[in-house]
């Protein structure tokens, strides 16, 4: 069941129960594909379990919107359409993940653990925030779980993988940041000269695998020369 | 068709090229960006004959200082920031010739706090998802020409049509206290009686922390240790922090965030609060 209520004067806020799992996330993601296309919607915001959908309120209104939003709901369950699997690469080493003692210590497991545990399972993407095209991917492997940094950088760079809490995302691009680093993909996830820029979508499926220094090296070499693009990482 | 350059010998204080954003990738994480007061901005387009969408100069607090090399047509709108061309003063809202070689300058704050300058014209300025404004990440990657340092040029290539504006266009008088009209958020029964009573009875004072992702504003009694669900935000949700400040989104703001929202500014008072500078005072009302 979905909640619609109003999100200021010209937006709504779709609720569905409040609840981080994929069953609800993927009705999200496909109620959000389609709701996004109605006729006045500006913009929407897909999250974990809720959509925001602004719109112009000269070409819709908030009635006619949560008359069109109910009705799709109704027969949305057969239209959902899987996202994509990539498997990304990342260089776990302490040059490209500077956290990974600390997690280390915090987690009172090995480096090596942490790789075996962070590559172990295949995540979901459940939002797309903070910074464009930064995906927040779940569920982490509790073992995993660990604070914030204390003291958030000033910059973090692009690739960075990192963990906050019971998450693990992506930076795409440099940006402040508090989540614990513990690697780094050569796979851009945003390239600004693509007219779709952005490699990841939410409802994705991500599954990391560990690279050497060298390896790293090599495929950020070979994305510069355009011999390997994003879509060489699908499963 | 004449080619004019804006060169900054100046920069001010933050100089942006802004124009109405880019709507419709924020289920990427992009920042709708774009003019925070947009009811100025449009309004200097309109003066100089542009389309509404034309991308402006947003001048914050502290302005530039700009040689024109060509002859043109501006207008300045949105705050005093006592603007002079060839050192005389000129008036906001009106449509100004500049002749080649001019050099338009700010000076005391007077009133407001950003102002648009239009100048009529096609601007060829980079863009990045249909947007010529500054992106909050990777600027001088996606939007080069927008962040504008001491040195900066800009080229626009203006044309000799004569200009139909509209003359009376109303001006805006801003003051140190403003009243937006508010409606609950998703989050407003999360607050006691006793708390929102308090929001709606008091002014409230704007922090230093003020930009264009957004105010944080001093509020007493709001503190809270409510968690939710990170959920879409827009530029005019007001969040209370678990510490108990305020924060009015703008148009630089992420795309989602996990403090409770109590109430989102209705779209038309959202322009004034762009206009407010820290310590300046705020009361919420119910729309």
């Amino acid at each position: 069941m979905i909640k619609i209520m109003p999100y200021g004067d010209h937006a709504l806020l779709v609720q569905f129960s409040q609840e981080i799992n994929v069953e609800i996330h993927r009705k999200v993601k496909a109620l959000s594909e389609l709701a996004g296309k109605l006729k006045g919607v500006q913009y929407y915001i897909p999250a974990y379990c809720s959509i925001t959908i602004v719109f112009d309120p000269s070409l819709t209104s908030y009635s006619l919107l949560e008359k069109e939003i109910q009705e799709m709901d109704l027969k949305n369950d057969s239209e959902i359409i899987p996202g994509k699997h990539f498997r990304i690469p990342v260089c776990y080493e302490e040059e490209f993940g500077p956290d990974i003692s600390e997690v280390a210590e915090f987690t009172r497991l090995s480096p090596k653990e942490i790789v075996e545990h962070h590559t172990s399972v295949s995540y979901h993407v459940f939002m797309i925030g903070f910074i464009p095209g930064f995906p927040y991917l779940g569920k982490l492997p509790n073992i995993l779980s660990c604070k914030r940094k204390d003291h958030p950088r000033k910059e973090v760079a692009a690739g960075s993988v990192g963990l906050a809490g019971k998450q693990t995302g992506i930076y795409p691009a440099k940006a402040p940041g508090g989540w614990q680093l513990i690697g780094r993909t050569p796979v851009p996830l945003f390239q600004a000269k693509n007219k779709y820029p952005f490699l990841i979508q939410m409802g994705d499926l991500i599954t990391f695998y560990s690279i050497s220094g060298e390896e790293y090296h090599t495929i950020e070499k070979k994305f510069e020369l355009g011999e390997l693009k994003g879509k060489d990482f699908y499963a | 068709m004449p080619e004019l350059q804006l060169k900054f010998m100046k920069a001010g204080m933050q100089t942006l090229v802004q124009d109405l954003g880019r709507s419709g990738h924020q289920q990427q994480g992009v920042p709708i960006s774009g003019v925070l007061d947009r009811q100025s901005a449009k309004a200097a387009n309109e003066i100089v004959g542009n389309s509404v969408d034309t991308p402006v100069i947003e001048i914050t607090v502290i302005g530039p200082e700009i040689h024109f090399d060509q002859s043109c047509k501006i207008a300045i709108t949105g705050a005093n920031i006592s603007p002079r061309l060839n050192n005389e003063p000129i008036a906001n809202h009106r449509l100004q010739n500049v002749r080649a070689g001019s050099i338009l300058s700010f000076g005391k704050m007077i009133s407001g706090c950003r102002a648009y300058l239009a100048v009529a014209g096609k601007w060829n300025v980079n863009k990045w998802l249909g947007s010529a404004s500054a992106s909050t990440i990777s600027p001088e990657l996606l939007t080069p020409d927008s962040v504008i340092t001491k040195g900066s040029t800009i080229s626009i290539t203006t044309n000799d049509q004569s200009i139909h504006s509209t003359t009376s266009i109303h001006q805006t008088v801003f003051t140190n206290i403003v009243r937006l009209r508010v409606i609950p958020g998703p989050e407003f029964e999360w607050f006691t009686k006793v708390a929102i009573a308090r929001f709606f009875s008091t002014g409230h004072i704007i922090s230093q922390a003020a930009n264009r992702m957004g105010y944080q504003i001093k509020t007493s009694g709001m503190e809270h240790q409510k968690e939710m669900i990170s959920s879409g935000i827009i530029p005019g949700t007001i969040q209370i922090t678990p510490d108990g400040r305020a924060i009015v989104l703008l148009a630089d703001a992420q795309t989602t965030g996990g403090y409770p929202r109590i109430a989102n500014i209705i779209d038309d008072d959202l322009d004034k609060m762009a206009q407010m500078k820290p310590g300046g005072e705020v009361w919420f009302s119910l729309a």
